[in-house]
């Protein structure tokens, strides 16, 4: 017999069941959910329990009194189901390395692991592999191979000296422009920013980070505030993916800007500090460009574009970004990050 | 009929699956069952027949199957694929291409 699946409003009592379920099962509740579903015995209580954000499964947990029976099949299912209905039919999830068996039955395949920790899946048999097909397709053979992920919200100088350093000490770059959706510069803009602005750089070429780099699926504290252990974890997970795209590119290192304000990014970078050694990776890390006195940010051009002073930044910003957001072509764009209140990434 | 937008439709409980169509060029089909080394061929075979018959010639298939029956792989595929354009509201043709 198939129990009902129900969904449980964030802020029911109904909750507090659910953190306790997962705590059992030694799974902490991740802040950031935006669906939660569970299946409750006779008496009412929570026998297993499920949840979403964007395009990922999260927290599932079946009782141990109750395991065996189906439970995490239905849970997943009506996830499934929940995620299709809002256009999402690509997913992604965490769980425990001994759980992931079950979740293999289910239609996951693993991409990768942080051994003891946690195993990223997603439900492409080839989703990743395609991901290297695409990457391995623009591989280009030398001596020194590196590589470059940017967000580049939007593309400064600061990114520009990045890119030109990585650009004279080696013979190809791989720059990676980070595909998730976040905040009021599209992804598409961002690229094409980028990409015009290292065009006369002959060694550089640009790729599309997918779902595969700092994105909502692999490191989504990276967007939404957490405690700095869960970063620490989904970043070592973000380098283990990168590992193997590195991997398909023969790329050697990686060039990355320090990081003196945000948090995350700072934790991040200690991450990769302390893990890519291991991995066969050097880090390079350098210092921040810095244009009459004061560190080149891209935080701050979004704030100068928010309170209409574009001007005030123009010595940060290469001629294509400038041109772009002082252009009709960048109106709305500007018309986005004027509406938009928290510009500051924690 | 062509594949418009994705659609899913099934579960992964015992003795069903779940099938997810999406637009794609030719067949292109991903099965992972739990009676794979039993019934591998021949649930593909249904998969792909189904399909034949509502006159798919391009879609990306994903099939999880828990074991079902070939009826049920069949009601699967049809309403999937109906509902990946918008026709699984009305005038389903009964006795037509759906057998």
């Amino acid at each position: 017999m198939s129990d009902v699946v129900e969904s449980i409003s964030p802020k029911s009592r109904d909750m507090a069941q659910v953190e306790a379920l997962l705590h059992q099962e030694g799974i902490r509740l991740d802040q950031n959910l935006d669906y939660t579903c569970g299946i409750f015995d006779e008496d009412g209580k929570l026998i297993a329990t499920g949840s979403c954000f964007e395009n990922t499964l999260r927290c599932l947990a079946v009782s141990s009194a109750h395991q065996g029976e189906g439970l995490l099949s239905q849970i997943v299912s009506h996830l499934t189901e929940y995620q299709a209905a809002r256009g999402n039919f690509r997913l992604f999830l965490y769980t425990k390395v001994k759980s992931a068996k079950f979740l293999a039955d289910l239609g996951f395949y693993e991409i990768a692991r942080v051994e003891d920790k946690l195993v990223f899946m997603e439900n492409r048999r080839t989703g990743f592999g395609d991901y290297c097909a695409r990457l391995a397709a623009a591989r280009r053979e030398g001596r020194r191979i590196t590589s470059v992920v940017m967000n580049a919200n939007p593309f400064t100088l600061g990114h520009r000296y990045l890119v030109e350093q990585a650009a004279a000490e080696n013979d190809v770059v791989h720059l990676f422009v980070l595909s998730q959706e976040a905040g009021p510069i599209p992804a598409a803009v961002r690229k094409k920013l980028v990409v015009e602005g290292v065009a006369d750089l002959p060694n550089v070429i640009c790729h599309d980070s997918d779902a595969y780099m700092i994105s909502s699926a692999t490191f989504p504290s990276y967007f939404l505030k957490d405690s700095d252990e869960v970063v620490r974890t989904q970043a070592a997970l973000d380098l283990e993916i990168f590992k193997k795209i590195a991997d398909t590119l023969g790329i050697q290192s990686r060039y990355v800007g320090q990081e003196p304000t945000s948090h995350t990014t700072c934790l991040y970078n200690e991450v990769m500090t302390e893990k890519m050694p291991g991995m066969g990776l050097e880090c390079r890390i350098l210092p921040r460009k810095t244009v009459n006195g004061q560190v080149i940010s891209a935080s701050t051009v979004r704030q100068a574009i928010h309170d209409g002073k574009l001007e005030s930044v123009r010595a940060m910003l290469p001629d294509t970004t400038y041109r772009y957001f002082a252009g009709p072509e960048g109106a709305q764009t500007v018309a986005a990050l004027q509406a938009a209140e928290n510009l500051i990434h924690h | 009929m062509e594949i418009l937008k994705s659609a899913t439709a099934g579960t992964l409980e015992s003795s069903d699956c779940l099938i997810t169509v999406e637009p794609g060029t030719g067949i292109n089909l991903e099965l992972s069952s739990s009676v794979m080394n039993q019934y591998g061929r021949q649930i593909k075979a249904t998969v792909l027949e189904t399909l034949e018959r509502l006159g798919v010639a391009n879609a990306h298939v994903t099939v999880v199957d828990k074991g079902a029956l070939d009826c049920t792989l069949k009601a699967r595929v049809e309403c999937a694929v109906y509902r990946s354009c918008d026709a699984s509201a009305a005038n389903l043709p009964w006795g037509g291409v759906i057998r």
